[in-house]
């Protein structure tokens, strides 16, 4: 049987509210046992027991990360919660701040207390303008209960917590040019180090995590770190996951499964119903569009952190798209390619430029001006961006164009010999 | 010390030190845009990248310090291949207008191209282009030819203190312009031009004047101010074409202002007297003349000489000796700047190079004894006034005014003789800043015209004295 710690919750506008929180889900009770009952450490070690790892992309153990926060500092020391869920495929987050806000607030007032944070930040999407509604309400609810402000549940802790919208840029979601964004600067990666566990927002040591890490933080606290790891299949993730499933499935949608439970094969027919119209699976990007592709005999794999890295893809922010045999592949990554060129930010340059030159030679390509050398230069030039850059917007761009040349070299060449033309 | 290893020489270093520092200390370039040592590291250009033993990815040299017993190799394929690639990544864009372009031949990109670059280029996409934005009297940019590397918004907010350039749009769309497209409006803004790797911030000053290689440059100090800011003239056919800063971390760093860039024009404006002039001479003046003619002009009963604090303190020297034999009754007083008398009046002007002093030496005039003149109407029978060229000249009430030094056709109008001297670019000498320290003037470019050096002048005066009184 499926253990499922968020999905239950989702559907009805109305789950949003205080009210419900506190009734259905034993609302604030965790934060009301971390502050009460443990040490900011003891919150941290329970988290490391629980082996959550970061659900934005990179899947970076949250506890350890936590951990890196400096005990003592002369600065502020910053919780920033990052709403900006800008990979495409990815609508997961959003479930979490329509319908269960108070979950990521909750979550918030125990790592804000876990890392010593006086005042947390919420980085939301530009575009999620009812999410934030929503949102906001929610912290205003939490305020007016005395869960947010001065002297929460009576003990000496007080904690604000502030959203800040955002203004629509992929690169945004890059988490220290989300702390630049958010201190009114122009939304740019830094160099790293200094990690933002040193100096991240206007200085002060910070920790920058995702909403569906933050969000699970409660359920941590309330079941123990321990049995949160077990619902995990495999040994270094534990809990559920949010997958945002797309593309051509019969049932796209946000769905949880504890990790590592179902191969890509069993989500795509259990959970997404088969492909759509009943055509062949062709291809899956498993975790975000910046993902490597998959071919269709690949999908047996574990869907996991660690079994997608060993078939040299990732799981990213868990968002599969599923492409069937009608699709076409190089316009897919024409339109791919174009996102990421769109969204580079342009400091450095081999992700300014190289994105650029990559889609001018898949345009040509997909308008029948292609050659076989072109073809060849397409994956140099992504191979010449791939780790090349400040941060990982070079390789999320990379990584699509040399895996789909790389699997699907036919229909590249296809469309050189003039088979196949542009519509 | 630690020590770590770089393409196989191990080489010292201090903690703290990046490794393109590090490398250069060994004798190895690492290429870079982006990074200059006075300005913040921003790992933008991905030029300078590096293997570095255990590390996964190839890392910038700008921003990794080095460690004790880090093992990195420039020469690594990887990093020859990430070059050669970051360099035709900059190149897909750039005009290559190198045979119109100033900056050709002292060109980051151009020399980068060379090194590490490829000679032939794979695209065929039709380059980005810009219109651009008046930037002002002082800067011409051309924004075809940047490549993004963000020096100059750094300089702006770091050094100069002033928020002026900016990046806006983003991706392959990011433009650097000013703010709102206005002129710049920094006093330092020609340290733009010097900082930018390309030919897309150039000096409008020194446009099309001249080809970068044909330059001969010189070693020198600027004399604008009591800063005493390290710098180089550049000149060619003995005329000078730019002067630019040179490193000097205590005093300048690595800048200077427009007022101590530009203040060499004087010292060729076609209004600076050079030939002997005044009404003690005959219609064809010659030096021959200047004994008899000093003579009669500095025999008033009261005879001041003034001593501006933009000459040499060889100079100095030299005019304190002769008037102590030649002109014993005479009071001498040294002149510069209106309101900064002394070096307690000095101080800094800004937060960042310019001082209040518009004179070079006038720590160099204290140090040697003279007197500042304190009066604002300079009254005596007899005026003899020496001065290098900056030094602003007081009112002088007197029916016999000697100049000696540089003069402009409008500052000598009411003087009875003058005896034209050299400029700063013209001569050797020393000067003293304001944190007393001694620096060297050097010649750039010969005397023009009638011109000579002020010892010289000295001494044609005092043989022509003693000659008469042989005579007599």
């Amino acid at each position: 049987m499926r253990q499922t710690l968020f999905a239950q919750h989702f559907g009805k506008p109305s789950n949003a509210s205080l009210a419900y929180y506190l009734t259905a889900m034993h609302g604030y009770a965790s934060a009301r046992k971390a502050l009460s009952e443990m040490t900011p450490d003891q919150v941290i070690e329970e988290v490391k027991k629980s082996n959550l790892r970061g659900r934005g992309g990179a899947g970076f153990p949250t506890g350890m990360k936590w951990g890196f926060i400096p005990k003592q500092s002369e600065k502020q020391k910053y919780l920033v919660c990052n709403a900006d869920e800008s990979e495409p495929g990815t609508c997961k987050d959003r479930q979490i701040l329509t319908y269960t806000p108070h979950l990521l607030i909750e979550g918030l007032l125990i790592g804000s207390y876990a890392i010593g944070c006086k005042h947390a930040y919420v980085y939301i999407r530009g575009e999620y303008t009812h999410e934030a509604k929503v949102f906001q309400k929610a912290v205003d609810e939490a305020y007016e209960k005395g869960f947010l402000g001065k002297n929460i549940f009576g003990s000496p802790y007080s904690l604000d917590i502030t959203l800040h919208r955002g203004a629509g840029a992929y690169i945004c979601g890059e988490e220290t040019a989300l702390l630049n964004s958010l201190e009114g600067k122009r939304g740019e990666p830094r160099v790293k180090p200094p990690f933002p566990a040193q100096s991240g927002a206007f200085g002060g040591p910070t920790a920058v995590n995702n909403v569906e890490s933050i969000a699970n933080v409660p359920f941590i606290i309330s079941m123990g770190g321990e049995p949160f790891a077990k619902l995990g299949k495999l040994d270094k993730s534990g809990g559920t996951r949010l997958i945002s499933l797309s593309g051509h499935v019969k049932k796209p949608g946000v769905y949880e499964i504890q990790a590592g439970e179902l191969t890509l094969r069993q989500i795509i027919d259990d959970l997404g119903g088969g492909i759509l119209n009943d055509r062949k699976l062709k291809a899956v990007i498993p975790g975000g569009s910046s993902a490597p592709v998959l071919t269709a005999e690949e999908v047996d794999v574990v869907y996991d952190i660690e079994p997608l890295m060993k078939i040299g893809t990732m799981m990213g922010s868990a968002a599969i798209m599923v492409v069937s045999e009608d699709a076409d592949l190089v316009k897919l990554l024409l339109r791919i390619t174009k996102f990421y060129a769109h969204e580079s930010c342009g400091q450095c340059t081999p992700c300014r430029e190289g994105c650029q030159w990559m889609e001018s030679l898949l345009h040509k390509i997909v308008h029948g001006h292609g050659s076989t050398d072109d073809l060849n230069l397409l994956v140099d030039v992504a191979q010449n961006i791939g780790g090349k850059t400040l941060c990982a917007l070079g390789d999320a761009a990379a990584g699509p164009v040399i895996s789909f040349v790389k699997k699907f070299r036919p229909e590249f060449e296809e469309y050189i010999k003039g088979a196949k033309h542009h519509a | 010390m630690p020590k770590c290893t770089i393409d196989g020489k191990e080489i010292e270093f201090s903690a703290g030190e990046n490794l393109v520092k590090v490398a250069k200390k060994g004798g190895i370039e690492i290429p870079v845009f982006c990074y200059h040592p006075g300005l913040s590291v921003v790992a933008q250009c991905r030029m300078c990248l590096v293997e570095i033993e255990k590390m996964p990815k190839l890392q910038t040299a700008c921003s990794t310090p080095a460690a004790d017993g880090m093992i990195v190799r420039t020469q690594a394929d990887s990093a020859v291949k990430a070059r050669a690639a970051t360099m035709e990544f900059l190149l897909l864009n750039h005009p290559l207008d190198c045979p119109i372009c100033d900056k050709a031949g002292e060109c980051d990109l151009q020399d980068n191209s060379f090194g590490h670059g490829s000679p032939s280029m794979r695209s065929t996409e039709e380059r980005r282009t810009y219109v651009d934005v008046d930037m002002g009297p002082v800067i011409q940019k051309n924004m075809n030819r940047c490549i993004h590397c963000t020096r100059c918004i750094r300089f702006g907010e770091e050094v100069a203190g002033i928020h002026e350039m900016v990046a806006v749009k983003r991706g392959n769309n990011l433009d650097i312009t000013t703010i709102d497209g206005k002129q710049l409006k920094t006093e330092y803004a020609g340290n733009y031009s010097d900082i930018c790797p390309t030919g897309s911030l150039t000096l409008k000053d020194f446009r099309f004047q001249k080809r970068a290689w044909m330059l001969k440059k010189t070693d020198t100090v600027c004399e604008g101010c009591s800063k005493g800011c390290n710098m180089e003239i550049q000149q060619e056919g003995n005329k000078v074409y730019r002067c630019v800063p040179r490193e000097n971390l205590e005093i300048n760093r690595y800048w200077m202002c427009d007022e101590g860039r530009f203040n060499y024009h004087y010292t060729q404006d076609p209004l600076r007297i050079t030939r002997l002039k005044g009404s003690a001479f005959s219609p064809t003046p010659h030096w021959d003349e200047v004994g008899m003619a000093f003579k009669k002009l500095a025999n008033g009963a009261t005879v001041q000489i003034l001593i501006g604090t933009d000459l040499t303190l060889e100079e100095m020297q030299a005019i304190i000796d002769f008037a102590k034999t030649q002109l014993p009754e005479a009071k001498l007083f040294h002149f510069g700047t209106p309101g900064v008398r002394r070096t307690t009046e000095d101080g800094p002007l800004d937060q960042i190079l310019k001082m209040k002093s518009k004179t070079a030496n006038l720590n160099g005039a204290e140090l040697l004894g003279l007197s500042p003149l304190e009066t604002e109407i300079v009254k005596a029978e007899s005026v003899v006034v020496f001065r290098g060229g900056r030094a602003a000249l007081p009112k002088i009430d007197s029916k016999n005014i000697i100049g000696v030094g540089v003069f402009k056709e409008s500052e000598a109008s009411g003087f009875n003789m003058i005896l034209p001297s050299l400029a700063f670019t013209e001569k050797n000498g020393t000067i003293v800043n304001h944190q007393g320290k001694s620096q060297l003037l050097k010649r750039a470019v010969l005397p023009v015209g009638q011109c000579k050096p002020l010892p010289e002048i000295l001494m044609l005066v005092l043989n022509a004295k003693k000659r008469e009184g042989a005579g007599t």
